[in-house]
């Protein structure tokens, strides 16, 4: 019934990359960490290999696999078919090349310098990397658009809400964090800037994109209907409203203006509002469904996904408080803070729905249930060590910073100073290091699990059924 | 379209208008509501960034040397000159140029922006009467000052190539430099005309500062060929796409926070460090405030770790001069030397390194001129007493 073609050529590529990216956090904490300088050299040192890994991981993993997603579950809500299946390809074609050949050439020395907008502008004189990247968005995003506007359904369900809003709100944080922000005077506007960028990226484009999907596949598998429509509005125009306001609390004590710090503060404790109603909207439909938790890997993703979310959002209104912020900032609180969003929360999101997809757009089951099973539980596991360890590190290592404030004199704090130098609050860091390596092997193992199951559903497994149901 | 769908058209324009009102506050109002987003810490810091990098012209001081040539690049009706006597050095000149002399027992410095220069002195015998007239037991320096005719010049003087001379109590010879501000002007002390003596060592090109040596007679010259000299200015925009393609920004922070414990990491021995305010990055084209602190802070690196030698060690081998660092080497930043053998395989920094090291020195150095240094304890914002009377009191 839908040409489900541009969904498969997103969620496929994007599994490996999922593979790939992973592996590759995998040997930066352990070179860059555990034992540094194991294997030396210009184009594999932490500074140039870092940002493959989160560029992996973050693009060509989670966003092209949300994209994937989106493909799916909007012509499915709107009761029509994709508006152009053509453009499609044609914004696969360039979306692939460009991100991959952007993100890969960083060790090379492409990097442009500011977070999550590391893309060169151009790579070998003559590929405009960013410019590609964004007539791919904005074609993506006309022709989900175009869909949803020749829809067929009237009533508009709030992942079609989410899925429109990310489609503005992308389209204009890309455009402000990897071009605009050459235009603003130089220094700490641009700061600013780059840091509105890095928090709508995950706010206005992972948050939205991932909630979509939850909100679609988990009445989907649970086959319940939604909690409350009312709540999702609520939550939806409440991330509307605050999200975009809080990029300044990165720089929470930096050089930004205090009013400035202070307002990304009051609008990052509003945040909660989105947060507890989306929770409370997608557990009180699990809980209508809740034997469907026991049977369904890809609902216990979900599920798990949802968990996480709530954690990491408390998290992020609590760490914006000054003097909690002052403890856990700059330490791997933070890094911890980051994998549960985007590992713990949307990549567990867009597991379950891969699981829940792949089956549907191939017409066969599942290759192993039991697989999927085993993954879940590594993932689980691995995630839950990991955001533990760099958590209990982090808050440690703050906690050793602060103390060199200690006493009433300059003499006494510069006596702290030398009694525990910086050094040694890193040497201090290693076993919560170790713990976070493992965790990440783990992790790893379980996503190869999921990538074999997946292939092997695509290519081994017999079609059992021609036509899904609608 | 045939039907104009409201509720979808409606969400559009409903999450427009929420994200404009967003980006207005927070993205366009702060620069314009706090001047000091746009505006220079200092008039030193904007005189070091645009009239001293583009003039001071940088290089090794020869293939294999491990020691650095600044040469500042002088112009006739620009560059603000002063030719002071100290302790061990005087200064003889023709009556005409008498007057440019700042004496030890003169109030204010002078400046000119005539191009003149130092030199021994040429005539031996005026020299001996000069030092006679000195009189006593102490052995003095002389040098002549003459006028070389030139509209520029290029030439050495006393520096330790980080912080340039400053001065707010002065007195004008003739035209004041274009740069000109009451609060105080960025000058070059006692020039002397850059010479070098160029040799060919078994096929090795390589050169010298000699004082007796041929001068450097023009741009070509000094850039290109043996010499290779690059401006300051230039090292440090290089120094600046190093520090963003390597990935150091992923490990270090740039930035002093109000916070006691980052006074502390980044303060001299003597005095804290003063927290980073907006107006010290503005002439970054990227900035670095940094969200994790695997190696310490730089803001305030160039007073901290100001000499070249450790970082040369420290970037070959970080862990040999910081244990327990995690940081990776960079031994490409350093090239084989020429004069090495294969048993003896030395190595130099190359431009790589020497651009790095350009940039990290400008970290803390240039928020006031050095008249007002924070680590004299000259801070004006007094972090000292703000920080000892919040730091948290033995429990």
């Amino acid at each position: 019934m839908h040409n489900d073609k541009p969904v498969k050529e997103m969620i496929y590529p994007a599994v490996l990359f999922l593979i790939i990216g992973l592996f590759i956090g995998v040997f930066i904490s352990y070179n860059g960490f555990l034992a540094p300088n194991s294997f030396t050299g210009e184009y594999v040192s932490f500074g140039r290999v870092r940002p493959v890994h989160v560029g992996s991981v973050a693009i060509l993993w989670l966003l092209s696999v949300d994209m994937g997603l989106i493909y799916y579950l909007v012509p499915r809500l709107a009761g029509s078919p994709l508006w152009s299946v053509k453009l499609a390809t044609v914004t696969t074609w360039i979306w692939w090349p460009s991100a991959a050949l952007g993100i890969f050439s960083y060790p090379l020395g492409t990097n442009f310098g500011w977070e999550y907008a590391e893309f060169p502008m151009m790579i070998a004189r003559i590929i405009p990397i960013k410019g590609l990247m964004t007539v791919a968005w904005i074609l993506f995003a006309v022709n989900i658009f175009m869909t949803v506007m020749r829809r067929r359904h009237k009533q508009m369900y709030v992942s079609l809400w989410y899925a429109l809003g990310t489609l503005i709100w992308a389209s204009f944080t890309f455009v402000v964090g990897n071009f605009v922000i050459q235009w603003v005077p130089q220094g700490i506007s641009r700061v600013n800037t780059s840091f509105f960028y890095v928090h709508n990226l995950v706010g206005l484009i992972f948050t939205p994109l991932g909630l979509a999907i939850a909100y679609y596949f988990i009445p989907k598998i649970s086959k319940t209907p939604i909690y409350s429509h009312r709540l999702s509005m609520v939550g939806f125009w409440s991330i509307a409203f605050f999200y975009a306001w809080i990029g300044a609390h990165h720089m929470l004590h930096g050089p930004e203006s205090q009013w400035l710090q202070t307002t990304s503060i009051i609008f990052s404790m509003w945040l909660i509002i989105p947060v507890w109603t989306v929770v409370t909207n997608l557990f009180g439909t699990v809980k209508r469904g809740w034997q469907m938790y026991s049977k369904s890997a890809a609902l216990r993703f979900l599920t798990m996904g949802v968990a996480f979310y709530l954690i990491v959002c408390m998290q992020g209104s609590l760490q914006s408080l000054r003097n909690v912020n002052e403890i856990i900032s700059k330490t791997d609180w933070i890094i911890g803070h980051a994998h549960m969003s985007l590992l713990g929360t949307f990549t567990f999101f867009a597991i379950g729905g891969v699981y829940y997809v792949v089956p549907k757009i191939t017409g066969k089951p599942l290759w192993s249930e039991k697989m999927a099973n085993t993954h879940f539980t590594l993932a689980l596991t691995g995630s839950i060590l990991m955001f533990l360890s760099l958590w209990i590190g982090g808050f440690h290592q703050g906690l050793m910073w602060a103390s060199w404030g200690t006493g009433s004199t300059y003499a006494q704090f510069h006596e702290n100073l030398s009694r525990l130098p910086f050094l040694l609050t890193i040497e201090k860091m290693w076993w919560w290091w170790l713990v976070r390596t493992v965790s990440g092997i783990i992790i790893l193992a379980g996503c190869t699990i999921f990538a074999v199951n997946i292939f092997n559903t695509i290519i081994l497994d017999r079609r059992v059924k021609v036509h899904e149901k609608a | 379209m045939k039907k104009l769908e409201w509720s979808a058209l409606g969400t559009v324009i409903g999450i427009v208008l929420l994200f404009a009102s967003a980006i207005f506050v927070t993205l366009w109002a702060p620069e314009h509501i706090d001047p000091s987003w746009k505006q220079a810490s200092s008039t030193y810091q904007e005189q070091m960034y645009t009239v001293s990098d583009p003039n001071v012209y940088i290089s090794t001081s020869n293939p294999g040397g491990a020691g650095l040539q600044y040469v500042y690049h002088l112009k006739r009706g620009f560059t603000a000159l002063a030719f002071q006597e100290s302790e061990v050095i005087r200064i003889m000149a023709p009556p005409e140029l008498q007057t440019y002399i700042t004496h030890l027992e003169d109030q204010k410095l002078k400046l000119t922006t005539r191009l003149l220069l130092l030199r021994r002195p040429v005539a031996k015998d005026l020299e001996k009467t000069f030092r006679e007239k000195l009189g006593g037991d102490q052995y003095y320096e002389i040098y002549e000052l003459y006028d070389p005719k030139l509209e520029e010049a290029f030439a050495v003087t006393e520096t330790d190539g980080v912080i340039e001379n400053w001065s707010d109590h002065f007195q004008l010879m003739g035209d004041q430099p274009p740069y000109y501000t009451e609060k105080g002007v960025i000058y070059v002390s006692n020039p002397k005309e850059y010479t070098v003596s160029k040799r060919n060592l078994q096929g090795n090109e390589y050169w010298l500062y000699n004082e007796n040596g041929e001068p450097v007679r023009d741009f070509k010259e000094l850039t290109q060929g043996r010499l290779k000299f690059l401006s300051r200015k230039a090292l440090i925009d290089m120094g600046e796409n190093i520090y963003r393609i390597e990935g150091c920004w992923y490990c270090h922070t740039d930035q002093t926070r109000t916070l006691v414990q980052d006074t502390v990491l980044n303060g001299a021995p003597d005095y804290p460090a003063p927290p980073s305010s907006a107006n010290e990055y503005i002439y970054q084209r990227v900035t670095f405030p940094g969200t994790r602190r695997i190696g310490p802070d730089i803001s305030r690196v160039g007073i901290k770790r100001p000499h070249r030698d450790w970082h040369m060690s420290h970037f070959w081998s970080p862990q040999s001069e910081s244990k327990g660092s995690v940081m990776p080497t960079f031994t490409h930043f350093f090239d084989k030397d020429p004069t090495g053998s294969p048993q003896n395989p030395y190595t130099v920094p190359n431009y790589k390194f020497e651009a790095i090291f350009q940039y990290l020195m400008t970290k803390g150095t240039r928020i006031l001129p050095p008249t007002e240094a924070w680590w004299l304890g000259k801070d004006p914002i007094q972090t000292i007493d703000i920080i000892e009377g919040v730091g948290q009191h033995d429990r």
